[in-house]
């Protein structure tokens, strides 16, 4: 299944993703005293295709699935409580397994969907195939465009992201990057973080666009061969940073993802750059990233933070 | 732990960021690779580096490292010095090498990011 092929591709990139960050909080559930009909005309309006049955205080006690529901129907069993029906032996993930073990999970059990329940027993919510895919679209939003459309994508006015425009004349912080010092490279997130607290926006934010900046930077000056631009737009809920350059853009993005592949030279390594986590960084300290890069034309990188009013928070349900 | 204390286990050389010594180590690490200290790196910890480069000193302000640690009494650019001063960032040098550095601190209760 070429789904299946991507999802262990991508499982390694997005290992920090967890079961709380992938599940959908607040499934739907059932009592174990209601019928097996009533699962059924549920999952028909709500299209889902399983049911956690909890007790009054939130423990998972079982589980109903499409394929119990037409065993029911099968023997007439339809009538009857759900106590009866359901799976009792029900495969859970806990809150903190990481991607690989979810995705391993599913492989082994070939089952639809996992429970998520905390130490105590507690549901806390539910994990489909499906989510994971989305989980890892959602959350980071990555997108790669590997046609001759970037061409006309880069140097656009609008958001790679959200759309909106975004003029760089109009950006609240501007920094050139000149590629011809190495021991230059990162000044301009340092700058940028400057900037950032003395507009009052959050330390630990600050902090994280300065790491993001800072590998984006040192790429435009290690890797790209051409001179570069950091821009940053303070909105009322986010800020957007978009670096970009003219140089000889990314060769294999898929590659340039995975921590360890670097195409760095010696010479760049001397500085203690090179390690390969320049964007599987960016991508660990932002909310969303974008690259956009074609080659012998240039590569545009956008990473968005939300502010606190708005930030995700994975110990919190999103507001 | 404080610096201080960091400094006097190490018999360190105190090279910039003297009015830090008073502020507590949170944890400490070792490493060379800018991309690992950036991603490792947590507010207030100590990092042990050979490298000596101003790109040390500009990832330790971006990630809000304490300060770093020059093993093996490396020798250290005027311009990394510059930056470190400028910037009232902690920069001690020791003789000890990047080992037997870890060692010492190990011992005398730091803890890594890891425990």
């Amino acid at each position: 299944m070429a789904e299946a092929k991507n999802l262990q591709k991508y499982v390694d990139i997005f290992r920090d993703l967890t079961a709380a960050d992938i599940m959908t909080r607040n499934p739907v559930t059932l009592t174990p005293d209601k019928k097996v009909a009533r699962a059924k005309e549920m999952m028909k309006i709500k299209k889902i295709s399983g049911i956690p049955i909890v007790n009054s205080d939130q423990f998972l006690v079982g589980i109903i699935s499409i394929e119990d529901i037409i065993k029911a129907l099968e023997y007439g069993r339809i009538n009857e409580t759900l106590e009866t029906v359901m799976t009792r032996d029900v495969v859970t993930l806990h809150p903190e397994e990481n991607l690989p073990a979810i995705v391993d999970k599913f492989s082994t059990y070939k089952l639809g969907r996992f429970p998520v329940v905390d130490g105590d027993g507690r549901l806390r919510g539910i994990i489909a195939r499906e989510d994971i895919l989305h989980g890892i679209l959602e959350k980071f939003n990555l997108i790669y465009i590997h046609d001759t459309k970037r061409n006309t994508k880069l140097d656009q006015e609008f958001s790679l992201i959200t759309g909106e425009r975004l003029r760089v004349d109009e950006a609240e912080f501007h920094y050139n990057i000149d590629n011809s010092d190495i021991t230059s490279a990162g000044t301009g997130a340092a700058l940028l973080k400057q900037f950032l607290k003395k507009k009052g926006i959050d330390h630990e934010i600050a902090r994280r666009v300065g790491i993001a900046t800072y590998e984006a930077e040192t790429n435009v000056v290690i890797h790209s061969c051409s001179k570069g631009d950091i821009y940053c737009f303070l909105k009322p809920d986010r800020i957007i940073v978009r670096v970009t350059d003219s140089g000889i853009g990314i060769e294999d993005l898929d590659k340039a993802m995975t921590e360890g592949f670097s195409t760095a030279s010696d010479y760049v390594r001397e500085f203690g750059f090179g390690a390969g986590m320049g964007i599987p960084n960016m991508n660990r300290f932002a909310d969303k990233l974008v690259i956009l890069s074609e080659k012998k034309v240039g590569t545009q990188v956008e990473i968005v933070f939300f502010l606190p009013a708005v930030s995700w928070n994975p110990g919190n349900p999103s507001p | 732990m404080t610096a201080r204390e960091l400094v006097e286990i190490l018999d360190g050389e105190i090279i910039s960021g003297e009015s830090r010594l008073d502020e507590e180590v949170q944890s400490i690490g070792a490493g060379d690779m800018m991309s690992d200290i950036l991603a490792l790196a947590k507010p207030g910890m100590v990092v042990l580096t050979a490298h000596t480069s101003p790109q040390s000193v500009r990832t330790g302000m971006v990630t809000e490292l304490l300060g770093l640690v020059v093993v093996q009494n490396k020798n250290i650019p005027p311009a990394t010095i510059e930056l470190a001063r400028q910037n009232d960032f902690l920069l001690i040098r020791t003789k000890g090498f990047m080992f037997s550095t870890c060692g010492k601190l190990y011992t005398a209760g730091f803890k890594g990011i890891d425990g």
